[in-house]
């Protein structure tokens, strides 16, 4: 009887920890793709609708033949690559390489530093990326964010002869579109885009007030609501105008930039990468794109804001850091990749063929003509990082208020507020 | 001698019987317990979920943070879980209990019509958001039929309010399917003995609903007030699916700022800190309910 007791009770312990070391055999791979001392290396990257899981295969296979090491790629197991990196540190299952995000206050400590790799300084914008001299993130081109495309025809239609160079011109603008009965004369987005879109199109004039905005936010000598109130004025004129509505905020950015394409948005803020998608599904309108507008007309143009594009880091635990680095150094100096990673998502880097697509070479000529690029807000590495986390995300929530009816200087207090109290950790 | 025997047998037996809860209470413990003990440590630090940057102890500061609120953004938060879990479980309960009586007979018309409420429930709250996305957005077809008839648009996601009621709306249409199968198996409990009593008394069906069927389902709706509670004071998935919080924080929740606002932005320790008060809120809540139900369910057993 207590021979069979016994016999049932160890038959039911362990049929109980089955799923327990079931748990602990899933977890026991390591994070790196070394660890397992295969000699791959695993590469997390952001996947859209431009950065396929099969162009990242085919833009790293050369690298593979020439090396024989194999790249595993992974897309985001979270919402974005920004999300997923950090839990996948806390997993400990970390990637080698990680694409399309820079290192934050939190994740720059886990990241490689590359200023002793020679090819490294070399990469475009490694000096504005780099934080204190330290380089620890690089990137292929730069990709323009301060960008207005524009529906040539629908201007043309509405007597507008030359695209806007100053606010006024701008209002000026936008006034002839609706008066024209053009549905949307300026279009913002959902989510992170309406943040982005808002700071894009004050990036120039921004920059001319106080240039790097972001040191004299860190230093007290200015403020978020100081820095941001100017340019939400600008639009909470528009939203009463009625030139863009509160349905604007609740579309997402595929929709919006098909509606651009359809032809039903006079102007469309958004960045460089847009003109990818233009060129796969061009509109059968002109396309025009001019650079935000600035207060003064003796200030044209502007300074353009710019982001690394395909930025790159090496997480510093990885067990393969000679192969991490090769490939890092292989996709950011590789004449090849840089040109396939080109016709993935557009940007501008010395030395590149010009795009036969022809709005990224609109685009290019406004890159070239700006005195300067200038980070953005949202960005979080480098000299001009501000030194909070989770920028955009509350910009954007804030902004948002504009379309309810919130007051600009409401909105630019509440956005100081954030900063002060995220500040403070 | 044969008591002795009796006494170590029984020994023996409870003692088998304690080693075979090991393994479960292993399981648990483990995927469980521990989890939430470390969760309530780290609501004491400073911490950003990175294993190799030690968590900083602060104490109470990230509870005094939630409490003082400076920014702004968690009050109104508790404010849309409250609208959710209050406005919700009424609804889910409502539309379940009713329907449940619609369904209780067992016909192929009504089990094909069981099925049919239930299957919201199979899908994936995030395709359920991204779903009514579609039905209701700006440019979703809803709106686009409203045009097409020559009607205005209706800001079903791009007004705060409207958005917050499409919200609760697209939950209940979620998650009622779960409260039906709780009801149905109630009212198979319920006597038909003494329903038909109360018939040939001469009580109609609103009578005979309220003091014989009512009474018998009360163990089945402190349950189900329970569990709908518990399940929408954690809503996060069809918020990010449908509107992403917005517009603005219009229908941002408790569980939206811990795991796309603290979580993403990595406060581990104010997350955890967050997480910590709506677990003690949630089983506040669940006691109530259950102390407050209590005598309605002494009353169930004195109709059974």
């Amino acid at each position: 009887m207590s021979t069979t007791f016994l016999r049932r009770a160890r038959g039911a312990v362990v049929l109980g920890m089955a799923p327990v070391l079931a748990l602990a055999a899933c977890g026991s791979e390591g994070g790196s793709g070394d660890a397992a001392g295969d000699g791959s290396v695993r590469m997390l990257v952001n996947i859209t609708d431009n950065l396929t899981q099969a162009k990242w295969e085919e833009l790293v296979k050369p690298f593979e033949d020439e090396s024989g090491i194999d790249v595993k790629i992974e897309g985001p197991s979270g919402q974005s690559v920004a999300e997923s990196f950090p839990a996948l540190l806390a997993a400990g299952t970390a990637p080698d390489v990680i694409e399309s995000i820079v290192p934050g206050p939190d994740t720059a400590p886990e990241v490689l530093d590359l200023t002793e790799y020679e090819w490294a300084s070399g990469t475009p914008m490694a000096d504005l990326y780099s934080t204190d001299g330290t380089i620890n993130v690089v990137g292929v081109g730069m990709q323009a964010q301060s960008l207005m495309y524009y529906n040539a025809d629908l201007f043309a239609e509405a007597g507008i002869t030359e695209p806007p160079t100053t606010w006024d011109e701008l209002d000026d603008a936008l006034a002839a579109l609706a008066a024209n009965d053009v549905a949307t004369p300026i279009a913002f987005a959902s989510d992170w885009a309406t943040g982005v879109q808002v700071q894009e199109i004050w990036h120039p004039q921004q920059n001319v007030s106080t240039p790097g905005w972001q040191q004299s936010v860190a230093d007290g000598s200015s403020t978020l609501g100081d820095q941001f109130q100017p340019v939400f004025e600008h639009v909470a004129d528009w939203i009463e105008a009625g030139y863009t509505t509160a349905d604007d905020v609740a579309t997402d950015s595929g929709t919006q930039e098909a509606n651009f394409i359809a032809g039903d948005v006079g102007v469309y803020p958004m960045g460089s990468w847009f003109s990818t998608t233009l060129a796969a599904s061009p509109p059968d309108f002109e396309v025009g794109v001019f650079a935000p507008p600035v207060d003064d007309a003796a200030d044209v143009p502007g300074p353009m804001g710019a982001t690394l594009a395909f930025p790159y880091m090496v997480w510093k635990g990885t067990a393969n850091p000679d192969g991490a680095t090769a490939l890092v150094e292989y996709l950011t100096t590789d004449d090849a990749a840089i040109a396939a990673q080109a016709e993935m998502d557009s940007f501008s880097r010395e030395g590149l063929e010009p795009s036969s697509n022809e709005y990224a070479g609109m685009v290019q000529e406004l890159s070239d003509a700006a005195p300067s690029y200038v980070v953005p807000g949202n960005q979080t590495v480098g000299d001009y990082a501000l030194p909070v986390a989770g920028f955009n995300p509350k910009f954007t929530e804030l902004v948002q208020g504009l379309w309810q009816g919130r007051p600009p200087a409401d909105v630019a207090a509440d956005l100081t507020a954030w900063y002060e109290a995220e500040k403070l950790g | 001698m044969a008591r002795t025997t009796t006494t170590r047998r029984g020994l023996v037996s409870g003692l088998a019987n304690g080693l075979m809860t090991l393994p479960a209470a292993a399981v648990y413990t483990g995927l469980t317990v521990v989890p939430v003990g470390y969760a309530v440590y780290y609501s004491f630090t400073q911490y950003n979920g990175i294993p190799s940057q030690a968590p900083t102890w602060v104490g109470w500061d990230n509870y005094v943070r939630i409490v003082t609120d400076p920014i702004g953004d968690l009050r109104p938060a508790a404010w849309v879980t409250l609208v959710i879990a209050v406005v919700g479980a009424f609804l889910v309960n409502g539309a379940a209990l009713g329907l449940a009586l619609l369904l209780r007979r067992t016909t192929p018309f009504n089990t094909f019509a069981r099925a049919v409420m239930f299957y919201p429930h199979v899908l994936s709250a995030l395709i359920v958001g991204f779903l009514w996305q579609a039905i209701l957005g700006p440019q979703g077809a809803v709106n686009n039929l409203l045009e097409n008839a020559g009607r205005s648009s209706w800001p079903f996601l791009s007004d705060p309010d409207w958005a917050l009621v499409t919200l609760v709306g697209v939950i209940v249409w979620a998650q009622f399917g779960v409260q039906l199968v709780l009801y149905l198996a109630g009212l198979q409990a319920v006597s038909p003995e003494l329903q038909e009593a109360a018939r040939l008394d001469g009580a109609n069906g609103p009578q005979v609903f309220r003091h014989v069927t009512w009474p018998a389902l009360a163990p089945t709706v402190t349950v189900t007030i329970v569990t709908s509670i518990l399940s929408l004071l954690k809503v996060y998935d069809v918020v990010l699916g449908l509107t992403n919080g917005g517009p603005g924080d219009a229908t941002q929740t408790w569980a939206y700022e811990i795991l796309a606002v603290s979580f993403a932005n990595n406060k581990v320790g104010l997350a955890c800190a967050q997480a910590v008060l709506l677990v003690v809120v949630a089983g506040i809540l669940s006691f109530t309910i259950i102390a407050l139900r209590r005598r309605a369910e002494e009353g169930a057993e004195a109709v059974g």
